[in-house]
C-alpha cells in the first residue's frame, strides 16, 4: 500500500502544480485512488473537489511548527489527520500557528481562511494554495 | 448574602447528589471553575468519566496525553454537573444530559420536555487553559466566557500580532505601551475580552472576525464601594464597537474582567436584559464557586481568589 501510495505521489506533484491551467488533471490529484476509472463514479469530498492534497513535505513542516507551538513530546504523533483541537490547541494556540506558517511559508492567509483550518492537512492544503498563487 | 457564602464550604461526600444551585437571576453569571491539579484521585476521574455520553468518552480518549485526556474529561465533566445542579424539573442526573451544536457549532443544552413544559433558558459556556477549567452559566442571557493564564507565552511578537488580528485602535492601545510585560498583560486581557464576545454571539469566529470589532476600555474612574450586602466594583467601562456595523446594538453586551487565583484572567460577556434602557449602566452580578464535583464547592467570589479588573461587576 505505501509503495503504491509512493509511486502515486510522485505523480500526482507535477500535475497539481498545473491544476489552474489544466483542470482535466485534477482528478490525478485525489489520494487513495488506485485507479482514474474508479474516481469518475465515485463522489468526491468538496474539498478535495477545490484543492490538491500538499505534498508530504509541506505536511510535514506544518506537523513541526504545530509540535513546536503547542509544545508537544517529540513522541507525540501528528500526521495530516491530526486536528488542532484534538492535540490541545485552544484558538490563541491556532492564531499563532497560522501565524508560524505564514512566515515560513512567506504568504498571507485570510482570517476567515484561517478559521476554517480544523487538521495539519487543512493547514498544509491551505498554503500549497497561496504559494501557487503567489508564483502564478 | 453573597459575602455570607464566602465563609461557607459544603464539603459533600463523593457518593452524594450534586449540592444543588438557583438558577442565576437576570444580569447574573455563576462562574464555576476547577483546577485540574487539584484533581488527583483516581476513582473521581473515574467517577467523571462515567458521566460522558459515549461520544464523549471517544473524544476524551482520543487526546494525545494523559494531560489533555484529563483536561478534555474534566471539561465535560464540569459542564454535566454544574448544569445538574440546577434541578429546574426536580432532579437532573448529570449523566442524563443531551447536548448538541447550534447551527454555528456552539454547544448547547437539550432540555427533554415534559408534558409541554416551558424550556428552561439556561445559558452556558465553557473555556478551559491549561490550569484551569471554567463555566459560565446564566438564565435568559447569551454569555461567552474565555479564561487564560496571565504569563501565557505568546510565540509571535505581539505587536505584529495585534497588527495582524486586532482593530486599529486596540494595536494603538498596544503600541502605546512601553513596557513590555504590562504590554503583554494588557494583550492577554483584550484577547480573553474579544475571545468572549465572539463566543457569547454564537455565530463562529467567521461571523465577528477579530479585526472587525473593536473592546474599548475607558478607565476614567476606578473605584469599589460597599452597597448594602454587595461589593461593587467600577474598574472600568467595558464596550464593543462593531466597525462593519456601528449601528448594531453593540450596546447590548456587557463585560466582566476577572484576574482568578492570582495565575489567569477571564473574561466573561453577557447579553444585557431586554428591559435595561440603552445606555444605562448596570452592573455584573457575579458568583463564583471554586469546585471539584461531588467532593467540595467553595464560594470565592468576594475573596482574593476573584479580583474585578475591569467592567462593571457586583459580587
Amino acid at each position: 500500500m505505501a509503495a503504491a501510495a509512493g509511486s502515486s505521489v510522485s505523480m500526482r506533484v507535477r500535475p497539481c502544480l498545473y491544476a489552474n491551467r489544466i483542470s482535466s488533471l485534477k482528478s490525478f490529484s485525489l489520494p487513495n485512488q488506485r485507479s482514474f476509472l474508479s474516481f469518475r463514479v465515485r463522489p468526491v469530498p468538496t474539498r478535495l473537489r477545490v484543492s490538491c492534497a500538499a505534498k508530504p513535505e509541506t505536511v510535514e513542516k506544518v506537523c513541526a511548527i504545530v509540535k513546536k507551538q503547542l509544545a508537544l513530546s517529540p513522541e507525540t504523533v501528528v500526521t495530516g489527520e491530526s486536528k488542532f483541537l484534538a492535540l490541545g490547541a485552544d484558538s490563541l494556540d491556532t492564531v499563532e500557528i497560522v501565524m508560524g506558517l505564514e512566515e515560513e511559508f512567506d504568504i498571507s492567509v485570510e482570517e476567515e481562511s484561517a478559521q476554517s483550518i480544523a487538521t495539519v492537512q487543512d493547514a498544509a492544503d491551505l498554503i500549497e494554495k497561496l504559494v501557487e498563487k503567489k508564483s502564478a | 448574602m453573597k459575602m455570607r457564602c464566602c465563609f461557607q464550604r459544603s464539603f459533600c461526600s463523593a457518593s452524594s447528589s450534586l449540592v444543588p444551585v438557583q438558577l442565576p437571576s437576570p444580569m447574573e453569571t455563576h462562574f464555576w471553575y476547577v483546577l485540574p491539579d487539584q484533581v488527583k484521585s483516581v476513582s473521581l476521574l473515574n467517577q467523571y468519566m462515567g458521566l460522558l455520553s459515549p461520544i464523549e468518552k471517544e473524544n476524551v480518549l482520543s487526546m494525545p496525553g494523559h494531560q489533555l485526556q484529563k483536561r478534555a474529561l474534566l471539561a465535560r465533566a464540569l459542564v454535566r454537573t454544574t448544569i445538574a445542579r440546577y434541578q429546574i424539573n426536580g432532579h437532573v442526573d448529570p449523566r442524563s444530559l443531551k447536548f448538541k451544536k447550534n447551527i454555528h457549532g456552539k454547544p448547547e443544552v437539550v432540555w427533554q420536555s415534559e408534558d409541554g413544559w416551558c424550556q428552561p433558558h439556561l445559558h452556558f459556556n465553557i473555556s478551559h487553559s491549561s490550569s484551569m477549567i471554567a463555566c459560565g452559566v446564566t438564565s435568559n442571557s447569551r454569555i461567552g466566557i474565555d479564561v487564560e493564564e496571565k504569563q501565557r507565552k505568546i510565540k509571535n511578537n505581539i505587536l505584529a500580532f495585534a497588527r495582524r488580528y486586532f482593530s486599529l485602535h486596540e494595536i494603538e492601545y498596544l503600541s502605546s505601551i512601553s513596557d513590555s510585560e504590562v504590554q503583554h498583560q494588557e494583550f492577554i486581557k483584550l484577547w480573553t475580552l474579544k475571545e468572549a464576545y465572539v463566543k457569547a454571539l454564537g455565530k463562529g469566529f467567521s461571523a465577528a472576525p477579530f479585526k472587525t470589532f473593536t473592546i474599548h476600555v475607558k478607565t476614567d474612574y476606578k473605584r469599589s464601594f460597599v452597597l448594602a450586602e454587595d461589593l461593587l466594583f467600577e474598574a472600568s467601562e467595558i464596550m464593543v464597537e462593531s466597525l462593519n456595523d456601528p449601528k448594531s446594538l453593540t450596546s447590548s453586551w456587557q463585560f466582566a474582567l476577572l484576574e482568578l487565583v492570582g495565575s489567569h484572567y477571564a473574561a466573561i460577556c453577557m447579553e444585557k436584559d431586554k428591559s435595561i434602557k440603552v445606555g444605562m449602566k448596570v452592573p455584573v452580578r457575579l458568583t463564583a464557586w471554586k469546585t471539584i464535583p461531588f467532593v467540595e464547592d467553595e464560594c470565592v467570589s468576594g475573596t482574593d481568589a476573584v479580583i474585578p479588573i475591569g467592567g462593571l461587576i457586583k459580587l
